[in-house]
């Protein structure tokens, strides 16, 4: 009795009046869309921000392009074996299940078709964005999250250097171009690695001209501009949101494990939603 | 139409200095410094010598007074044109503090490379000249996390130095203790002072070894009514 008497004392100390708990709750759902709102015009902001900055000849400058050119490289050169890799292991998973599935059917006149949407228009930009953040995202994200905690982001600005010209703007449009390269280097080897597998495995008994026309034969203009763009775009925004996440990090207060979990959160998002826009307007 | 250089390098005029580290009210800051001339501070806080430094270099704003860096007021300006304008200024400040992403000779070289148009070999020529001057034997190679940090001040006068700057600003704990500096630091800046340009060394005390040398125009001390003129100890 004594137990279901604190029991009822304890609910009604808790207890809010009536329009509190849902009000509250609304009120939070509210504070999530709003905070989710304001991060996504921000980002916005800041990728404009960086677009113009680009734009401009004089922010060109001798170290600038040295970054750029040192992102490029470290995309398009230092990431083409990894991205080689994944190429193999998509390509053995297209010859093992695409194109077995599509011979056991029957649907063999498919294939081309099926490479096109399934390989070159969804798979390649998402597996480029995920490189894009593994091999320069996060030691992007690192470095930045450390760059004001460390001193070394106002020591640049009282070198009257601009730090987003400097750190963010050459690293993000040099990530575009390398994902561009990414995503040519993976389709290719996919393709190559595919064809292999499905013809070591007795799966398809055609030549690799045939298997290419195949795949050409599929493809209309847009099919090599769209997955370029999207790609381009996709190494952009990766980039940016390691970038912003990382130069968002105050101090030493804000865990830097915090910092990086949050950075492939937004990365990830940024791709979905890179995917996602172009499959609506595509 | 003939333009004249302003006389005053840096001036603040009653220049509110807010963020004074204990200090029950603001306090308000005022400083000449001409063509030629060299002013040495002493600023006992370290918090209130950095707020000091920021806002001679533009990088925290006064917000009551003015500050003005070659007749120009730094809140007057857009933050662009006050990034182009703190290219002019050489700063030995927080020597210990190395951008991550650069090797120390990067660092060294890509604030001139950033603010001329000149080629990275004459910019490299230089360095080492002056590199050799302050006692290393060349420029700087390697990251921050291998060099000693006697040599990362080195590399940080060697940065401050290179070009013409109109403005050197100098604080940083590890230089004042370096005798062997006093030299090259005095030599250094009287070549600055000469070309027409000036100095502000902030420290914590006026008669630190390295400033052993230097001829100053202006000594001061940072106390609750401003800048006051001060006698040079040591």
């Amino acid at each position: 009795m004594t137990a279901r008497v604190d029991r009822f004392l304890a609910r009604r100390a808790r207890r809010v009046p009536a329009w509190g708990r849902p009000g509250q709750r609304l009120a939070a759902v509210g504070t999530a869309t709003r905070r989710g709102f304001t991060t996504l015009v921000e980002f916005a902001a800041f990728a404009a921000t960086v677009v113009a900055l680009g734009l401009r000849r004089d922010s060109w400058r001798l170290p600038v392009r040295a970054t750029f050119r040192h992102a490029v490289h470290d995309l398009a050169v230092r990431s083409v074996g990894t991205t080689l890799a994944t190429g193999v292991l998509l390509g053995f998973a297209l010859a093992t299940q695409a194109v077995y599935w599509l011979e056991a059917t029957g649907q063999t006149g498919l294939m081309g078709r099926i490479i096109v949407f399934t390989l070159v228009r969804e798979i390649t930009p998402i597996f480029v964005g995920l490189i894009v953040f593994g091999r320069v995202g996060t030691s992007i994200l690192i470095e930045l999250a450390e760059a004001r905690p460390k001193g070394w982001l106002r020591k640049i600005e009282r070198l009257g250097v601009d730090p987003v010209v400097l750190l963010v703007m050459p690293r993000v449009l040099g990530s575009a171009v390398g994902a561009f390269c990414l995503a040519v280097v993976l389709v290719f080897s996919t393709l190559a690695s595919g064809f292999l597998v499905a013809r070591t495995l007795g799966i398809i008994a055609y030549s690799i001209w045939d298997f290419a026309e195949t795949v050409m034969r599929a493809m209309s203009v847009l099919d090599f501009v769209v997955p370029s763009i999207k790609c381009l775009i996709i190494g952009f925004a990766v980039t940016l949101a390691c970038c912003a996440t990382g130069l968002a990090r105050r101090d030493e207060s804000e865990e830097l494990q915090r910092v990086v979990r949050s950075g492939f959160v937004r990365a990830a998002l940024a791709i979905l939603l890179v995917n996602g826009l172009f499959d609506l307007i595509g | 139409m003939e333009t004249t250089a302003p006389a005053s390098v840096l001036s603040l005029r009653q220049a509110a200095f807010f963020e004074r580290h204990l200090a029950a009210r603001p306090v308000t800051v005022d400083l000449e410094l001409g063509r030629g001339q060299l002013a040495l501070v002493e600023v006992e806080d370290e918090i209130d010598a950095v707020a000091l430094v920021d806002l001679c270099v533009g990088l925290t704003l006064a917000t009551l007074g003015e500050v003005l860096f070659l007749g120009r007021d730094w809140r007057t300006e857009t933050y662009r044109e006050n990034l182009d304008r703190r290219g002019r200024i050489g700063s030995v400040v927080q020597s210990q503090v190395w951008p991550a992403h650069l090797s120390i000779a990067q660092s060294v070289l890509m604030p001139r490379l950033y603010h001329t148009r000149r080629t990275e070999d004459d910019v490299i020529a230089e360095a080492t000249v002056l590199a050799r001057r302050f006692g290393l034997p060349g420029l700087p190679v390697g990251r921050r996390e291998t060099m000693p940090a006697g040599e990362l001040v080195r590399a940080a006068c060697v940065r401050a130095f290179l070009g013409t700057p109109d403005l050197i600003v100098v604080h940083d704990a590890p230089l004042d203790q370096i005798a062997e500096l006093a030299v090259p630091m005095a030599q250094a800046l009287a070549a600055v002072q000469d070309r027409g340009g000036a100095a502000i060394w902030v420290t914590d005390y006026a008669g630190v070894p390295a400033a052993r040398f230097v001829a100053a125009d202006h000594v001061l001390r940072l106390g609750d009514r401003g800048l006051v003129a001060a006698r040079r100890r040591g």
